[in-house]
């Protein structure tokens, strides 16, 4: 393979892996950005979508279906959760939160075990989406071209979302000052219910994603919740776009790194942090320090 | 009556902890003794999440590093046993002066992950440095060494459990002491606010790196004191899962008491192990265990014995 | 990571547990009366939860199946099986925990299914502690017959260098030259890796490189893009779980297997289920498979059959033939008491599924065929089968006693 070719297909491959790791992020960014919630079962809700989207595909036979409504189904549990329990617990100690996500942890990753088994289950990429492209000879995948497809579209979208659209706005301005909105006249207890369902969909958007690469497994949560939390902190918790330079960041250095220094594979997401923190301890676009 | 109520209890307490081997079955003692040790852990880490609201999420590295040191320095040297574990504590608390001073560069969750990257690195070294920590294998068969001052009854069943016992009260009384002592008031205005704090004129990151290393100088002497109970040393003791659990065992059994934490480790471990035994679900219940908590136990285990106790203003820790 | 004898490691052992066992335990444990004619205790601390739950699944239904069966013709010696069944989510602190629990508390002294290798590991020097004997139904590290060994170990199953070894006499015969191999990071994969080096040395192949991915990778496009740029003509995986499934599904949508071909350490159902058709042509060593032809596995599959409705998987049928030695044990030992039952057990064989298994006196490892299958499309199947292509006897592929080398 040239130089060329290998540049080019491993950034490719690096910008697929970065999209799901923004899906992952982008979640928890928002949730922690509104809320000063550290989701722990933002993997859960993850591996909860993946299965979901098992159970959509292969009941209706079309994977399109099960990417537009794992999402949905799972964002409506988070946003149920979000009302019923967490709304009670805003006036408390930051314990309060770190205990209850740790427990809605628990109890999602044995419900997954409980409903779907413990083998991992397939969920295939649709047809459509199964072949290879030719990036300078080089195989390609034509699935993984759609998630970095679908990462760019999704940013921008959210972005945009943030800026223009009404729910954005009373979202960032309910995350600056919670207070000021709600004297506003905001109802920043439906704001609040809104962002932690769309930040679970989030999260199960890219572990419907995820599936076909890795399969739906019981495994899935534990090697996921680090990689969110990791992203978010280096972008800086809270950061939208700071969520989505994480991811890139991320997804770049581990692509190449496993590939050029494959022993240091462990270690590298966690120098990578240390490394901005030490330099922005807020993260790189952080507010806090 | 309060005063005298609550010694009357401690005394009970106390006597119940020492007499426990002569009424207790060999599996009971097995379980307290790991309850001792989880306590001593969870203990440390309330030093700096309840005192002085320093969040970890790598306290895991504290008992890691302890139970490695310990258990390297029992297959290797001829250390005897009461040595190797104060020696690897306090090796472990050394090395987080270390680690404190680049986590305390940076506050709220950043302090937190930033604990949590150095108990993931040092996770990664356990695993790669196999001719040191032996990988993924870890260490296994670690010796209680006797060794020449024929501290021998330290090694036997009943013996190990008063040592870990003996260093759970010995790390209380020294916690209690630093919290009850000026230096505890410092803590204490960092963790309500620290911009006052420092305005008052103190050096509030020495203090929080000072407390950052006596709470890893006792987590790893937890971690020491369970590398010989159990016998091995493994990669799983610096794993991100063991920090999220401990910091919930503190939260669990009332964060900012001291005692509580003791009591939300043996809580936690007895719960996991006896609800395992029961069903494979048992993750299921546990996890709605802690929300049932925090929806109506918010002050924890030592809140609610307390509350029950005196029907007086409860332990509260306002934020 | 060297797989070496290192003697200076094993003398320490050997000095921790003599220490152990005199001074950490007031006296040995001793059998009760009730254990000594009531039920028979075994104990099985598996991985029932977690990352690792659907292996200590199916070690519990091989379990389960076994008592069950046995129990209807009366047990073993006239005693009924009693199952001691445990989560530990695959935590070596929880397994100890609650080996130890079966053992102090229940008075249970024999140990199996245990399914980490880490979690063994952390087990087995306590075993003569407890008096207890631990006979291994999926636990493939070669330090446990090696330097890790203790007296109260056996193992029933196909190891990692067993599983390794027979692909590399497969591979023997074959026109694949040059290799690549790509292992999980940590002691198992680069055991086996290792293995598969040595022995491709032997048979005059070219090794051109190895490649590790720590447990958890999500995303192996790195590792088979240096995979298809090496210039092998296959691939050796040590690869397991989900792991496994994720190269798999990975490999094949970068269309890799056209290119290089695929060979595994170990080939089971269910990660042939999980990911379908990515499985196809894939050739490796298998530990055991519902397809081997032999007169007691074709009843033990129609018994599943029955049970189950579906196949048995690799680690039902490992732990099937593990509980059929333990049979053979108690029955030749006429008890369970520890040292005894050590004694019936060296040097014993016994016909099982996957023919006849001979457990070494010298290491405690059960000499048995070594089968080599490939994944097809077979008619009347709705997923690929695992069909057997060629099998070896264990003595050429179990290596020499207390090492993970092979002699030739």
């Amino acid at each position: 393979m040239s130089t060329l070719a290998l540049l080019l297909t491993q950034s490719v491959s690096a910008l697929s892996q970065s999209a799901l790791l923004f899906f992952l992020g982008v979640g928890l960014t928002l949730i922690f950005g509104l809320m000063r919630i550290v989701n722990f079962a933002h993997g859960a809700l993850y591996m909860l979508g993946a299965f979901v989207g098992y159970s959509l595909s292969s009941w209706s036979g079309n994977y399109w279906l099960a990417l537009a409504g794992a999402p949905v189904l799972v964002g409506l549990f988070g946003a149920a959760f979000e009302f019923t329990i967490l709304r009670r617990l805003y006036r408390r100690d930051a314990h309060a939160f770190l205990m209850v996500t740790f427990g809605l942890a628990l109890v999602v990753g044995e419900a997954v075990r409980l409903t779907w088994g413990s083998d991992a289950l397939q969920v295939a990429a649709p047809p459509l989406l199964s072949g290879v492209i030719f990036l300078l000879d080089e195989p390609f995948p034509v699935y993984r071209l759609f998630l970095a497809a679908t990462g760019i579209v999704m940013a921008v979208a959210i972005w945009q979302f943030l800026e223009r659209a009404r729910l954005g706005l009373l979202i960032r301005a309910t995350s600056q000052n919670a207070d000021m909105a709600s004297a506003l006249g905001v109802d920043i207890k439906l704001i609040r219910s809104c962002v932690f369902g769309i930040g679970c969909g989030l999260a199960a958007l890219g572990g419907v994603l995820a599936a076909p690469l890795v399969t739906a497994s019981n495994g899935m949560a534990a090697t996921v919740i680090i990689d969110a939390f990791v992203i978010v902190i280096i972008g800086g918790m809270g950061s939208f776009l700071g969520s989505l330079i994480g991811a890139l960041l991320i997804g770049f250095v581990q692509v190449f790194g496993n590939y050029y220094a494959p022993d240091f594979a462990l270690a590298f997401m966690y120098l990578v942090m240390l490394a901005v923190l030490v330099v922005r301890p807020g993260g790189l676009l952080g507010k806090e320090a | 009556m309060r005063g005298a109520t609550r010694l009357l209890i401690w005394i009970v307490v106390a006597l119940a902890l020492v007499l426990a081997p002569l009424g207790l079955p060999p599996f009971a003692m097995t379980l307290l003794t790991e309850a001792v040790i989880l306590g001593l852990f969870a203990m440390s880490l309330d030093l700096m999440f309840g005192y002085t609201r320093l969040v970890s999420f790598g306290h895991a590295a504290a008992y890691g590093l302890g139970a490695y040191a310990c258990g390297w320095m029992l297959l290797h040297t001829g250390m005897p046993l009461l040595f190797a574990v104060f020696a690897a504590g306090l090796l472990t608390g050394l090395m987080a002066i270390g680690v404190g001073w680049i986590c305390t560069l940076a506050t709220g969750v950043s302090f937190s992950m930033l604990t949590l990257a150095f108990a993931q690195l040092l996770s990664a070294i356990s695993f790669k440095w196999t001719s040191v920590t032996g990988g993924s294998d870890g260490l296994a068969g670690i010796p209680r060494t006797i060794g020449p001052f024929g501290f021998a009854a330290l090694s036997s069943k009943t013996g190990f459990y008063y040592l870990a016992l003996g260093c759970l009260v010995g790390g209380f009384l020294v916690c209690s002491a630093l919290v009850r002592s000026p230096f505890g008031a410092v803590l204490r205005g960092i963790r309500e606010n620290e911009a006052k704090t420092t305005a008052l004129g103190y050096n509030t990151r020495l203090y929080k790196i000072a407390v950052v290393a006596v709470a890893y100088g006792l987590g790893g002497l937890a971690g020491a004191l369970y590398a010989p109970f159990a016998g091995f040393a493994n990669t799983e003791l610096l794993f991100w899962l063991l920090s999220g659990q401990v910091l919930i065992m503190v939260i669990v059994g009332g964060a900012g008491t001291l005692i509580g934490p003791v009591l939300g480790a043996a809580f936690f471990m007895l719960m996991e192990h006896q609800l395992s035994a029961l069903t494979e679900a048992w993750a299921l219940y546990f996890g709605l265990i802690f929300i049932a908590f925090v929806l109506f136990a918010p002050q924890g285990i030592w809140g609610l014995a307390t509350t029950r106790l005196r029907r007086a203003t409860p332990i509260a820790r306002r934020p | 990571m060297s797989g070496q004898f290192r003697p200076s490691r094993r003398a320490m052992l050997k000095v921790g547990l003599a220490g152990a066992a005199t001074v950490a335990s007031p006296a040995i444990l001793r059998l009760s009366a009730e254990a000594q004619t009531g039920p028979i205790k075994i104990g099985l601390p598996l991985a029932l939860t977690g990352a690792l739950g659907s292996v200590g699944q199916q070690q519990k239904r091989g379990a389960e199946l076994y008592a069950k069966l046995q129990n209807a013709k009366g047990g073993i010696l006239g005693r009924p099986i009693e199952l001691l069944i445990e989560d530990t989510a695959g935590n070596p602190a929880n397994c100890v925990r609650k080996a130890q629990e079966m053992v102090e508390r229940w008075d249970c002294r024999l140990l199996t299914g245990i399914t980490l290798s880490s979690e063994a590991l952390a087990v087995v020097p306590k075993l003569a502690e407890w008096d207890s004997i631990f006979i291994s139904s999926d636990n493939g590290d070669g330090r446990l017959t090696a330097e890790s060994l203790v007296p109260n170990f056996f193992r029933a199953n196909i190891s990692g260098p067993m599983g390794t070894r027979a692909v590399s006499l497969y591979l023997r015969d074959s026109k694949l030259q040059k290799f690549y191999a790509l292992g999980l990071d940590y002691a198992w994969g680069h055991n086996s890796v290792q293995v598969f080096e040595q022995e491709a040395l032997k048979g005059k192949k070219e090794f051109l490189g190895k490649i590790f991915a720590p447990t958890g990778t999500k995303d192996y496009s790195p590792y088979i893009t240096k995979i298809r740029q090496s210039g092998a003509d296959a691939v050796f995986l040590v690869l397991q779980g989900d792991d496994n499934n994720a190269f798999l599904s990975q490999a094949q949508q970068y269309r890799l297997p056209e290119k290089v071909k695929l060979l595994t350490e170990i080939v089971d159902l269910a990660s042939i289920r999980a990911v379908g058709d990515a499985s196809l042509g894939l050739i490796g060593s298998s530990r055991y498979s519902f397809t081997y032809d032999h007169p007691l596995n074709n009843e033990f599959v129609a018994l599943w059959k029955k049970e189950h409705g579906t196949f048995p998987d690799t680690f039902e049928g490992e732990q099937w033939q593990c509980m059929k030695v333990f049979e053979a044990g108690i029955t030749k030992a006429g008890g369970i008491e520890a040292a005894k039952l050590r004694t019936a057990l060296e040097d014993i064989e016994i016909e099982s599924v996957k023919g006849k298994v001979h457990i070494r006196k010298c290491d405690h490892q059960g000499v048995q065929q070594g089968f080599m299958v490939e994944v097809v499309k077979k008619q009347g199947f709705d997923t690929p089968v695992p069909q057997v292509i060629a099998t070896f006897p264990g003595e050429s592929t179990t290596p020499t006693c207390n090492t993970m080398t092979f002699k030739d």
